[in-house]
Order: C-alpha cells, then structure tokens, then sequence
C-alpha cells in the first residue's frame, strides 16, 4: 500500500550523524547495473552500482523534484522518467536540459561486505 | 485511554476501538464508516498524479500514529499567539484531537450562537448542526487524507451564527499537537442568513521540534449576505506532516475574507477551494507562506465561480529560506453561467538563498464568456543593492533582510483588518529571518 516501500529505513537503526558512515546495504543488495533506494536521516537516497563502482545520489531531479532513481540508467548516466534530464552519477552534474543545477552526490564506500554511506549535508 | 486505543496505525482494529470509544448517534457512526470505506480503498498518492507530482511524501509513515483519544490529557499548554490581548466571544481549545476546554460568551450564548467543540456541539444540538455536517462541503471521498478526517475526525470546533445576529467579538480556536501524536480536526462555521463573525483558528505544537500528524478539514458556509472574516495560523513544530482540505460556500452577495499564515510543519499540503455559488458574492483570500530548513508547503486553490457577478481576489506571497520549497497551484473556474466574474490570483515567491524553490502554477478555465479574470506570478531573490543601501544607512546585513521581507509582505499585512492577527504574523515572520552572507 505504501509508495515508499521500494526504501529501506535505516534511521531508527543507525542513529547516523551527517559526518558519519551508515551501513545502508550489503553488496550483494547492488548487483551491476542495479540500484538501492535508502531512507537516511529522512532523506531518500539511491545507490547505483556502474562499472563495478557505487554511486549515491539525492533520489531528486533538480529540475522538478522527480524521483530520479526511478529513471533509465545508460553507463554512468541516470534520464530522469519525468522529462528526460540527465544526470552523471558520479558527480550529480546535469548533462542536459531541462535540468540546470546538480542533484547532490553522498560519499559511499565498502568494507567488506557492507555497503555504507555518508551524507553531504 | 485503553490499551486499544493506544494502539497505532489506522486500520479497522483501531478505526473499531475509536468508534467504541466514542458516544455518537447511528447517523454519525454510519457516516464515519462510510469515510473509513473510501479511506480503505484509496492507496497512498502517488507521485505520477498531478496533484502530488512535485509533493513528496514517501517517508510518511501513517502507521506511526493513531486515532485520537476520547480524553485530552492534561498538559502544560502553550499560549496563543493570535488571541493576545483580544477580547474574544468564545474560545476552543484542543490537544491532539481531543477537547480540552471550550466555552462561550453568555451575551451570545443567549442569542442563539452555538460555537465549541464539534462533537460536544453535536452532542447537544444534533439538529441543528446534523444537516450542516451531513453536507460534506469537503468530500470524504476526494483523496485519502480527507476520507481519513470523515472516517476519525474528533473536536475541531463548530461556529454557528443564526440569521441576522452580528458577532463582534472574535471566536479563537487553538489546536495543539505533542510529539507523535495526531489531530484529525474538523472546523464547521455555519453563518446564516445576515449573520457576520470572525473566527481566529491557530495550530501549534507542545514543544519545538515535535513530530506529529494533522489531517483537517475545513467547511466555511455562509448564507445569502453573511460575513465572515477568517484566519488561519498554521505554526507546527517542523516534523509535523499537514494535511488539510478547506471549503468555504457563499450564498448570495455573501462575503469571505480569509487571512491563511503557514508558517510551521515539515510538509504541508492543502487543498483551498471557495465555491461562489450565490449571485454576488465576494471573496478576498491573503495567503502568506514564510519556510525554512528542508520545509515544504503545497497549496492547491481553487476559486469556483459558479453564479454570475461574482467576485474573487487571491494573493499568496511566500519567503523561502535555506532549502525550503514552496507549491503553490492556483486555479480560477468559471462555470458558463457565472457571467460578470471578477476572479483575480496572484502569488509572489522572495527567495532568501541559493538553495530554496518556489513552483508557482497558476490557471484559469472559463466557459462563460463576459468575465474579468487575472492572474499573475513573480519570483525572485532579495536585491542586493537594497540590502547595500540600508548597511550604508548604518543597518546589519540581518537587519535590512528582516527589513525588505516586512515590505514584500506588507501588501498582505495591509490587507488583514484585525491587528493582533497582523501583529501576530509579522512578529512571527521577522523573528524567523536569518542572516545570509
């Protein structure tokens, strides 16, 4: 019935900080190509795994507001479903119109098999 | 509160303990579940509609909150902010969603004026205020929040005026929220015929910083040449998710003014539609919007005009700052027969940083063909040779941005003809502005 189901809320586990890493997945959750959506300090954030690297982004076009992980994800570049913008994953940059300013990237990185992330801001 | 009751979430277990817990007629009950049906049905709003395509609120958890309580608990409550100093005809208030007080003048008691607690009103002059809430200005069924208020509604407060009495003194209504709880409001303000009243509603929360739910509605009905002046100080803690759905219906040569301040919650959607439906009749709405932090507030208007020489005039203004947003979406429908329409909306947006956002959609859809209708947006940011100007006249940075938001919402401030609401919201506005390099 929730629309959000498609997250994993990880805040009442974690207790994160902003400067601190959270586990958010295990490496297995993202396999390649695949995406992971997390609600941290509630915020909705997806992971994407390209080219055997992850990446983690705002689930938010710039543009207006769409959910971008829900978009069609070609090499290192996310369309966002509304109106087709596109975004580099690993900068958060646009790279075409409509969208103008960058959706903001989060640090992400793996220790063993935890997949864990930490906010920009 | 029994253990059941205490019990979160809504779904029929719960909705079946908030029916036992309460002492109502069949009718009533039987239209509560009518609205829990439609509540069952609904799935949550999905962003692929219109309506809450650029309103988030997947990380809403309705299952975190439950159905108001019979009794409110006695807490420390805090003071208003609207009725300071004012002398008022009646005062309601409630904490998460169950009465705590109310009560009325004898001077107007005596004159017939009903004004309290809906369910307690209800209670005690089921006939009189059964037609009025049977009426269902708001549809139950019109989205999932809305069948949620028909289905758990509990206190709001009622205001009925009978024909030709003239109130001067305000009614003030004050909700209160604490931390997780939920208030399913409903405000009902009946004016009939000739009558004229003011009513001040204001919504806060116990402590700063409070999570909590509303889901309200609104029924404004004024009969043929009522007058009401009505204002709404929205100012929850900044966890609390707002959901609300305000109707007012004016008769004929009816007139409305409808003075809305949104200042607090972490996300607020609301519906605001006046139908005209009476030849004549007027309707002035002065929407102001101050957000800060990662606040989001969505309005959707809707001036109807249905009966012809009709009058309309919305003006929204908004001060975002930080990575606030704002929605607005504002609609003037004119119906074939409401010929020599004056429908006028306006929204102007001030943003304050870089990272704020203001969408502004205003429409029009008209089928008669001798109207006026106008409409207008602006968006734009603080003009840094204003602020240059007043630091050389010897005024901080914070100072002179404090300074030119009091002025973009002065024409607002110019428009609400009662001074402790217009005290109130400027006070609340500039105390909220922060400096910005």
């Amino acid at each position: 019935m929730h629309s959000d189901s498609l997250f994993r809320d990880v805040c009442a586990s974690t207790n994160s900080q902003m400067s601190e890493f959270t586990k958010v997945a295990s490496t297995a959750e993202i396999p390649e190509g695949g995406k992971h959506y997390v609600e941290l300090d509630e915020r909705l954030i997806v992971i994407f795994r390209a080219a055997g690297d992850l990446y983690c982004l705002d689930d938010v076009c710039t543009h207006d507001g769409g959910p971008l992980g829900e978009g069609q994800l070609e090499g290192h570049e996310i369309a966002c479903p509304r109106h087709g913008a596109r975004f580099d994953i690993r900068t958060g940059q646009p790279l075409t119109m409509p969208a103008t300013e960058a959706t903001l990237v989060h640090e992400v990185k793996i220790e063993g098999d935890d997949v864990l992330v930490r906010l920009s801001i | 509160m029994t253990e059941t009751m205490a019990a979160t979430g809504f779904n029929d277990q719960t909705f079946d303990a908030f029916l036992a817990s309460r002492d109502e007629p069949n009718w009533l009950t039987d239209d509560r579940r009518q609205a829990w049906q439609a509540f069952r049905e609904f799935a949550m709003p999905s962003r692929s509609e219109e309506e809450w395509m650029r309103t988030d609120i997947r990380l809403l958890k309705l299952d975190r909150y439950r159905f108001p309580a019979a009794e409110a608990r006695s807490d420390e409550l805090p003071s208003s902010l609207l009725s300071a100093g004012v002398s008022v005809g009646g005062h309601a208030v409630s904490l998460d969603g169950a009465s705590v007080e109310f009560a009325i003048h004898p001077k107007w008691a005596s004159r017939g004026v009903l004004f309290g607690d809906l369910s307690a009103i209800t209670a005690e002059h089921g006939e009189t205020i059964r037609p009025h809430l049977l009426r269902h200005a708001i549809n139950p069924k019109f989205d999932k929040f809305s069948a949620l208020n028909g289905a758990g509604w509990s206190s709001g407060a009622v205001l009925y005026v009978p024909r030709g009495i003239v109130v001067d003194e305000p009614f003030h209504v004050h909700t209160l929220l604490s931390d997780g709880a939920a208030d399913l409001g409903r405000i009902l303000v009946i004016l009939e015929e000739g009558a004229e009243a003011t009513m001040l509603v204001e919504m806060a929360s116990t402590i700063e910083g409070g999570d909590g739910l509303h889901a309200g509605v609104t029924e404004l009905l004024l009969g043929p040449r009522a007058h009401l002046r009505y204002v709404s100080l929205q100012n929850w803690a900044d966890h609390v998710w707002h959901f609300a759905h305000q109707k007012a219906v004016l008769d004929q040569d009816a007139s409305l003014q409808w003075t809305i301040g949104a200042l607090g919650s972490r996300l607020a959607k609301v519906n605001q539609h006046v139908d005209l439906a009476g030849k004549g009749a007027t309707c002035q709405v002065n929407g102001t919007m101050f957000t800060e932090g990662r606040q989001h507030l969505s309005y959707h208007t809707k001036q109807h005009h249905i009966a012809p020489n009709c009058r309309s005039d919305f003006l929204y203004k908004a001060a975002l700052q930080d990575q606030s947003r704002t929605v607005w979406r504002g609609m003037i429908e004119v119906d074939r027969e409401a010929q020599n329409t004056d429908g006028y909306q306006r929204n102007d947006n001030l943003l304050l940083s870089q990272q704020a956002r203001a969408d502004s959609i205003p429409g029009l859809e008209i089928e008669a063909d001798d109207v006026r209708c106008t409409h207008g947006s602006t968006t734009g940011r603080v003009d840094d040779e204003m602020i240059f100007y007043a630091q050389t006249r010897g005024f901080t940075r914070k100072e002179a941005t404090r300074m030119i938001v009091t002025g973009f919402f002065q024409q607002i401030f110019d428009r609400i003809t009662i001074e402790s609401v217009r005290d109130a919201l400027g006070l609340a506005i500039s105390r909220r502005v922060r400096e910005y390099e």
